[in-house]
């Protein structure tokens, strides 16, 4: 309860979703005990913590992909601009239109480039005729920064292209919803230190845009591009605060630890 | 532990130890590849052996010896009004004539005693067939290429008794023999004479029935296969439906047969023998084959695919119509080539219910009587006639070349979807 009040002191202006007293189970089995957390919309959210503390459970349960899992069972209560999203109402297919995902592998359809990107705003009816959808293409693909690399080959198959183009493929595929927050799990875990780089540089460009929760393995990189920082280990929320604060001053030992790289 | 690793020898390679191994490897894997290449010849012999039996035995089976017969139909005690050869009086007045004689008195004049029996038994229906096309033949003499009786037949294909190939040896002479392509095979239907059956009829009904089997089958085994992969809740009573799924397949055909008869003859009382009833019965037993083949094919699906159309917000139907099914379609259409192939062959649940009646004309609609392919092979096979052998190996031929253009058609079909991008 007491990292509770601080949550709420600590989180920022502008807050676009709210997680209060969250656990996940499969099964009978806890993956994320009671968490409570607040994800502000200008900025860029880390998650960082040793592998199978739940960091990824956590964030599939913002946009209910925990829904799929079979056994998978979310207690506790999500909130997308003060709307429950476990609420017996919601529209799963419209929050995972406003909150979308990029996943840990690049997932890019077996289809065009074009079709990549296209499918979203198609099946949601975002973009009124051909003109209008080319639009769309065009500018999130320049948002992802891939446009220069496509722009002459859109149908080829969005399979074919590098490791790092598909995973921004999938970054272009999930902006062009326009999505109010965009969930990454480890975006950049299966990418050079280049196709990182670019990753990194595009979530820069994308705060303020978007809300963004970003999964990562990389102290580095959690310093880089976020300015709040959650550390989950075993299930719990040990800490959540500015990144800055988190990396040099971390309250609590078992950060400082895990930063310091003395486990995880 | 470092120590351990430090102290300890760097692998000699060279030891004869070592090389024997080496050596050994080797000759395994020579070994396992001329295992692996002997059974593919194995198989392709057998293949080559069926194709080439089968391909000189039926060839023969396309060809027809004909006899020239040359009927002077003014002279002949015929009386047919050309005036009621034209119009819808055409049939009666044939009928009425006594065509069948004419071509007796013709052969006896022409070829002695014995000259009717070098004819078959429905050289006259050409007769027929001639002089209601061209009815100005009845004031003229006209010389006719009639069907050979069997025996004449199998003697101008070498095969023949002595004495049948004396009299073809004889009928050559006077240039009053040939062997031609059988259009009547492809284009006619059963007969009691061998030399004037035809293919079609059956074929006609294996494609009405096939097609009534695909139209129930596939959809039906496509959605089943959705639901149980993607909807249904893993429950009891889901595996249940599985093992029964399962179990369905692998049920000999003749019980298909059992149930086609109980249900839609006795039950429903659909018509009889006829192609909606085989194609129905049929279904029952592809059904399984391409629901276990499309499970398989959906589950193959990768779940990433899945999961990156759920988080654009793509709905469940969204996901299985522009996702799954697209990717799962060759893995289906394979399923659906195999159960298909087996329904094409299938004659034992055919019999069941009827579809072995003598027809002697190609079904209209599936609702006419008819027969299928390999009923027809098996009601051939059956008969004593000897002129029924090379029409039933020529059958079976007919049958391999439906089954193989089915297959390419679903294989082109399956390469044009396999484009996986
Ligand atoms: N589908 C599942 N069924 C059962 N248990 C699961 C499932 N997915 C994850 N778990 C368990 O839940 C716990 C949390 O898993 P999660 O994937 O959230 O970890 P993570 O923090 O993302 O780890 P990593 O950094 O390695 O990705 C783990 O103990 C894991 O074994
Ligand atoms: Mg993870």
């Amino acid at each position: 309860m007491k990292q509770e009040t601080e949550l709420g002191q600590q989180a920022g202006q502008n807050i676009m979703m709210t997680a209060r007293n969250v656990s996940v189970f499969y099964g009978g089995k806890m993956a994320v005990n009671d968490v409570s957390i607040d994800i502000s919309k200008d900025d860029v959210t880390a998650f960082i913590g040793p592998s199978g503390c739940g960091k990824s459970t956590f964030l599939r349960s913002f946009n209910r992909m925990n829904d799929t899992i079979p056994n998978a069972r979310v207690e506790g209560r999500i909130e997308l601009d003060g709307e429950d999203i476990y609420a017996s109402g919601m529209d799963v297919v419209q929050l995972r239109a406003r909150v979308g995902m990029v996943f840990q592998k690049p997932n890019p359809f077996p289809k065009s480039i074009y079709e990549n990107v296209a499918y979203g705003p198609r099946i949601h009816g975002l973009a009124a005729g051909k003109t209008a959808l080319d639009e769309i293409v065009q500018r999130s693909l320049r948002r992802a920064g891939l446009w220069e690399e496509v722009k002459d080959r859109l149908t080829d198959s969005g399979t074919a292209l590098s490791g790092g183009q598909q995973q921004r493929l999938c970054i272009a595929r999930a902006i062009a919803v326009d999505p109010e927050v965009i969930l990454m799990d480890e975006p950049a875990s299966a990418l050079d230190p280049i196709a990182t780089a670019k990753i990194e540089e595009l979530i820069h460009e994308l705060r303020g845009r978007y809300a963004i929760v970003i999964v990562t393995h990389n102290m580095q990189q959690a310093a880089r591009v976020s300015q709040r920082t959650a550390f989950f280990h075993l299930g719990n929320l040990v800490e959540y605060g500015d990144t800055s604060q988190i990396f040099t001053n971390p309250r609590e030992t078992r950060t400082k630890d895990y930063i310091t790289g003395r486990y995880g | 532990m470092s120590d351990a690793v430090a102290t300890r020898a760097p692998t000699d390679w060279k030891t004869g130890a070592m090389q024997q191994r080496i050596r050994r490897r080797y000759s395994a894997e020579r070994r396992f590849r001329l295992l692996g290449l002997g059974a593919v010849m194995l198989s392709a012999g057998f293949l080559v052996f069926l194709l080439v039996t089968m391909l000189g035995n039926g060839i023969k089976g396309f060809t027809q010896t004909e006899v020239r017969l040359d009927i002077d139909f003014e002279k002949s005690a015929l009386f047919i009004d050309p005036a009621a050869l034209r119009g819808p009086s055409a049939d009666a007045a044939l009928a009425a004539a006594d065509l069948e004689g004419t071509v007796r008195t013709a052969a006896s004049s022409q070829y002695g005693a014995a000259g009717a029996g070098l004819l078959s038994e429905s050289a006259w229906l050409r007769v027929r067939e001639a002089v209601k096309e061209d009815p100005a033949l009845l004031s003229r003499r006209a010389t006719l290429w009639l069907p050979a009786a069997s025996p004449i037949d199998i003697a101008a294909k070498g095969e023949g008794a002595p004495e049948a190939e004396r009299i073809h040896a004889q009928l050559e002479g006077r240039n009053a023999v040939r062997t031609g392509f059988n259009w009547n095979f492809l284009t006619g239907s059963d007969a009691t004479d061998p030399a004037a059956v035809g293919i079609w009829g059956a074929f006609k009904g294996s494609l009405l029935t096939m097609l009534v089997t695909l139209a129930l089958a596939f959809p039906v085994g496509v959605l089943s296969a959705v639901y149980l992969e993607e909807y249904a809740p893993r429950n009891g009573w889901t595996d249940t439906i599985e093992v029964s799924i399962n179990n369905l397949a692998a049920v000999p055909s003749i019980i298909f047969g059992l149930l086609g008869l109980a249900i839609f003859l006795n039950v429903m009382h659909l018509p009889r023998s006829a192609p909606l009833v085989g194609g129905l019965t049929l279904a029952l037993m592809t059904m399984p084959v391409i629901v276990i083949a499309g499970r398989n094919a959906i589950k193959s699906v990768p779940p990433s695919i899945r999961d990156a159309a759920l988080g654009v917000g793509a709905s469940k139907i969204q996901v299985v119509f522009h996702h799954v099914l697209p990717l799962a379609l060759p893995g289906i259409l394979t399923g659906t080539i195999i159960g298909m192939a087996r329904a094409l062959g299938e004659t034992a649940p055919l019999l069941m219910i009827g579809m072995r009646a003598f027809i002697a004309s190609p079904p209209g609609g599936v609702t006419d009587p008819a027969t299928a392919l390999p009923v027809q092979i098996f009601l051939w096979s059956d008969e004593v006639s000897r002129g029924f052998v090379e029409k039933t190996s020529a059958a079976i031929i007919v049958l391999l070349v439906f089954l193989l253009a089915m297959n390419g058609l679903a294989i082109y079909l399956r390469n044009k979807f396999e484009r996986r991008w």
